[in-house]
């Protein structure tokens, strides 16, 4: 699905440049759910946002690659990057409030979408309201927990073959992100593959097929979720069940 | 028990019943008599009535720390701010019982940590002054006393416990409330808070937006200054797990009533009412999809 092999990757200018991550080798297979674990300022939403040249290359250099679909994502023209992000890889970021443009209503984000059996249904699996109220509001009229849940179903929508969530359960209620977890399963059994980052280890525990740890800017590898947390070199993750 | 607070928003409660029952002395601070809280939906709209809160009842000791869980909208924000007396309910009565000389003019012996801490503090003043002022005001409202020398010398001395109480570094108490991080904005908003050494601290969501880590860190914060301040505490927060290590008593609410309440221990570990187990098991992540579509359904329907 997609494989990663990341040397490293520097923040800033060449002669003072800092090393932010490094090693960075992993697999996705489809029909699993990927989930890296970490710290604040670990690393991890980086990590994910130089999968598909998200970040800027006037402040960060990365050497490596990431194959998907038996080409190198990071030698890609931006404009093939969109339409990759558009259709194949898609995000889902913490923030999802901030991720709509607060002067247009939410009509605008689904004017892309000509399936419309397939829209009502995951609105009213999310609890959403129907298309018609839900077109007309605007982005600061909706809350946090419902601005995740909209940009979960714009995603699903274009049908991609990952899924990248940074902090999905974050500033969401447990009973929510109980909702998007099943859902996640659903998508990945179709044959897709999913990629999480979080600090939440219980959501982890419960969701991901395989989990792996980020720490001092190395990556742990990934192991099936009932051995990763037989693995004493990770016990310190265990602060994160706060 | 040495009760603080004590509270019955059914009218037809009998204060003495409650109060006989744990056999303890008062003195009424606050009964509150009018009949209705009003919502008003628009504001060019007349106002209409919604029962917003029923059958509230619970008592809080001196020194205890309390959490109210429940998922949004269960009414916890509204119940947290008729306890410190923004809101007025419509029957019932609130018994504050204090130790202190609380003249209502200046400060209140129930404070609240408001979720969004940073708008409360004025971004272009210092946070040292602001604290200060909070110190200087309760002062005079308890002492009285004029001595400018004296107080000076208390004020700098009591600043220093409540800074450091609240992990608050030396370099950035001169710092404006504009060039804090969140979490530093939230301690110094904490800082303003205990200046006036309330006798209950209402936290609202204080965890909300945090990163485990810095949950950890507030946690134990509250602690100490629970132990060191002998503050009770009403906590909110629907994350259970954090409650569970805070709180020694916990209520549940569910659309405006409590449904279920003991010790954090008895209810959290072997609840009673099917949505207390319900929230325990959203927590944990393992609702299928038909028990939350019978939730939201319900919620739904009430609303």
């Amino acid at each position: 699905m997609l494989s990663v092999s990341i040397k490293r990757i520097k923040l800033g200018e060449i002669n003072s440049e800092r090393l932010l991550l490094e090693n960075i080798c992993f697999d996705l297979e489809p029909k699993k759910i990927f989930t890296i674990l970490g710290k604040n300022g670990s690393g991890k939403s980086t990590l994910i946002k130089s999968l598909t040249g998200l970040l800027d290359k006037k402040y960060y250099s990365i050497d490596g690659s990431v194959i998907f679909e038996e080409e190198d994502i990071l030698t890609l023209p931006q404009e093939i990057l969109l339409q990759l992000r558009k259709n194949k890889i898609k995000y889902v970021f913490q923030d999802a409030a901030n991720s709509f443009d607060p002067l247009k209503p939410l009509r605008y984000y689904f004017d892309i979408v000509n399936q419309k059996d397939e829209l009502n249904s995951l609105l009213e699996y999310f609890f959403l309201p129907k298309q018609e109220e839900l077109y007309k509001l605007y982005p600061y009229e909706i809350s946090g927990g419902m601005a995740q849940r909209v940009s979960i179903v714009l995603s699903l929508l274009a049908h991609p073959k990952l899924l990248i969530l940074d902090e999905p359960t974050s500033g969401i209620d447990s009973a929510i992100a109980n909702l998007m977890l099943l859902k996640l399963k659903d998508f990945v059994s179709q044959g897709n593959s999913v990629l999480l980052v979080t600090q939440d280890i219980i959501f982890a525990e419960k969701i991901s097929d395989k989990i792996s740890y980020l720490s001092g800017g190395k990556l742990a590898p990934f192991y099936n979720t009932s051995e990763f947390f037989k693995i004493s070199e990770y016990s310190d993750i265990n602060f994160l069940k706060a | 028990m040495n009760i603080l607070i004590l509270i019955s928003l059914k009218p037809e409660t009998n204060m003495n019943d409650l109060l006989i029952a744990e056999n303890i002395s008062y003195s009424i601070e606050q009964v509150i008599k009018d009949f209705k809280l009003m919502t008003s939906r628009r504001l060019n709209e007349f106002a209409s009535e919604k029962e917003i809160l029923k059958n509230i009842s619970f008592r809080v000791g001196k020194g205890e720390i309390m959490g109210i869980a429940g998922e949004s909208g269960a009414g916890k924000t509204t119940l947290a701010k008729v306890v410190a007396g923004i809101l007025k309910p419509s029957g019932g009565s609130i018994k504050f019982q204090s130790s202190g000389n609380w003249k209502k003019q200046k400060a209140s012996p129930v404070q609240i940590l408001f979720q969004n801490n940073g708008e409360i503090l004025n971004p272009l003043r210092k946070i040292n002054e602001v604290v200060e002022e909070a110190i200087t005001a309760r002062l005079l409202q308890t002492e009285g006393f004029k001595d400018s020398k004296r107080m000076g010398s208390i004020i700098s001395e009591k600043e220093e416990k409540i800074f450091n109480a609240v992990n608050f570094p030396e370099n950035l108490r001169q710092r404006k409330g504009f060039e804090l991080s969140g979490g530093e904005q939230q301690r110094a908003a904490l800082a303003r808070i205990l200046a006036v050494e309330p006798e209950l601290l209402i936290l609202d969501e204080p965890f909300s937006s945090q990163d485990a880590e810095s949950q950890l860190n507030f946690l134990n914060l509250f602690k100490r200054i629970n132990k060191e301040f002998g503050t009770a505490m009403i906590c909110i927060s629907h994350n259970l797990g954090i409650l569970r290590k805070l709180c020694g008593k916990i209520l549940i609410m569910y659309k405006g009533e409590i449904i279920e309440s003991g010790s954090a221990s008895e209810v959290l570990i072997s609840p009673n009412h099917p949505y207390t187990k319900y929230l325990i098991k959203a927590e944990e992540y393992s609702l299928s999809s038909e028990e939350l579509k019978q939730n939201f359904l319900k919620k739904q329907q009430g609303s």
